[in-house]
């Protein structure tokens, strides 16, 4: 009897256990991949409202965060592609909210 | 009750009807009232030496520069542009009128066919296309000189933009006071904190000109730009400028003669309606 409930245990633990983790952890590759996809999207975004940062992906901008991560990740550094990408990301999502908060922006807010 | 009511909406609507009809001339009288409430007793057309209307030393050195312009070989070299004939026969002359001095007035205007703003620029380059010419680069080079050309001849003429009754016009000047006025990049900053707000104040050793005379000496001529070049040429468009300082707050820049530009440039010249052509000019 003892021995039957621990059993039981045992298996809704091992259960439980598979309901939460992943079958395999993301690789480092499959991670850029995703986060590639976010920051393109997100870039997207930005620009459609006229909200793009300078440092994201401007051809003369020093900084580039987005095609250089692209370069690191072809030459197999994917860590620093994804610290890149997620500086792009964030750069990207911070100008969209900003032309939607600028969105009535005018004279008024400067006495006149 | 019902008259409470009535009186509640009607004055709901006066209220929007009158921000609705706050259009560009009531814009025009109040972007200038600020300036000259903020700088007490300049006069309209100093305005328009930027700067160095509000710093005296600085005055005096660039006074010194202007009598021996370090732009008068570029303007001239404009001169030679406007005189030399296309492979066709024609001239920029068939596209302009034979009068350079009447040319740079005209712009920016509303263009009703289609449907959008036109700057000078946009019609040299229009002008070398129609002539089976290659067009010039949009931000220096031989479109600023030819450029600065027309605004020396204009020199003593005022800036004379008009905006039109029409609703998509009035959408385009909307559009470019909106760019002025809203904030971006990663510095978070609009032309207008810099060129209104802080006017007269100084940011990292420069100080900052009003807006209010911005485009009466443009094209420019910059020592920095000069320094950059090969031959010491320091012309630069309106649209170059507005490209360096959309950069300075990390924002995106965006192409000369973009829409976006093309708007901006509708709304800040008219701002400067009534003041004196004095292009191009000398700056740092
Ligand atoms: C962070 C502050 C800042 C912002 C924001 C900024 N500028 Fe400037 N701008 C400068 C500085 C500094 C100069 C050089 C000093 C001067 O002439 O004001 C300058 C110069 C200029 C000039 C040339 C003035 C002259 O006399 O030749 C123009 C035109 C101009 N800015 C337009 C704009 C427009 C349009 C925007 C918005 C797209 C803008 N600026 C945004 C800082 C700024």
């Amino acid at each position: 009897m003892k021995k039957s409930i621990v059993a039981v245990g045992m298996a809704l633990l091992i259960a439980g256990c598979n309901a939460t983790t992943p079958e395999k952890p993301m690789s480092l590759k499959e991670q850029y991949e995703a986060a590639l996809a976010r920051t393109k999207a997100a870039v997207e975004k930005a620009a459609s409202v006229d909200g793009e940062w300078r440092d994201i992906r401007w051809k003369k901008s020093k900084k580039r965060y987005l095609p250089k991560a692209i370069e690191a990740a072809k030459a197999g550094d994917y860590e620093k592609a994804l610290k890149l990408l997620k500086i792009a990301e964030f750069q990207a999502e911070m100008g969209y909210k900003q032309a939607i908060a600028e969105k009535n922006a005018g004279p008024q807010l400067y006495g006149m | 009750m019902r008259t409470i009511a009535t009186l509640l909406l009607s004055a709901g609507l006066v209220a929007s009807a009158s921000q609705t009809l706050a259009g560009p001339k009531e814009d025009l009288e109040k972007f200038r009232a600020y300036f000259e409430q903020k700088f007490p007793g300049m006069q309209l057309d100093d305005f328009g030496n930027g700067a160095y209307a509000l710093d005296a030393s600085k005055r005096l050195q660039w006074e010194s520069m202007e009598e021996f312009p370090p732009y008068e070989e570029f303007v001239d070299k404009g001169r030679e542009i406007w005189e030399k004939p296309f492979k066709n026969g024609k001239s920029f002359a068939d596209c302009f009128g034979k009068d350079p001095s009447k040319v740079r007035v005209r712009y920016p205007h509303w263009d009703s066919k289609t449907q959008q703003v036109v700057t000078l620029e946009g019609d040299i380059n229009k002008c070398l296309k129609e002539n089976g010419e290659k067009p010039f680069k949009w931000k220096k080079g031989p479109i600023a000189w030819l450029s600065a050309f027309f605004g020396y001849e204009a020199r003593g003429q005022k800036i004379n933009v008009k905006i039109p009754d029409d609703p998509k016009a009035l959408e385009a000047y909307e559009k470019g006071k909106h760019f002025f006025y809203a904030k971006r990049g990663q510095l978070n900053m609009a032309c207008a904190d810099c060129h209104v707000k802080y006017a007269g104040h100084f940011i990292r050793g420069n100080l900052l000109s009003p807006a209010l005379g911005h485009v009466t000496h443009f094209p420019v001529y910059r020592a920095k730009w000069a320094k950059k070049s090969k031959n010491g040429d320091g012309l630069g468009t309106l649209h170059r400028r507005y490209g360096g300082c959309n950069k300075q707050v990390r924002a995106r820049p965006f192409k000369a003669q973009s829409e976006e530009y093309r708007d901006l440039e509708f709304f800040h010249q008219y701002m400067s309606n009534g003041l004196t052509i004095n292009a191009p000019g000398y700056r740092e």
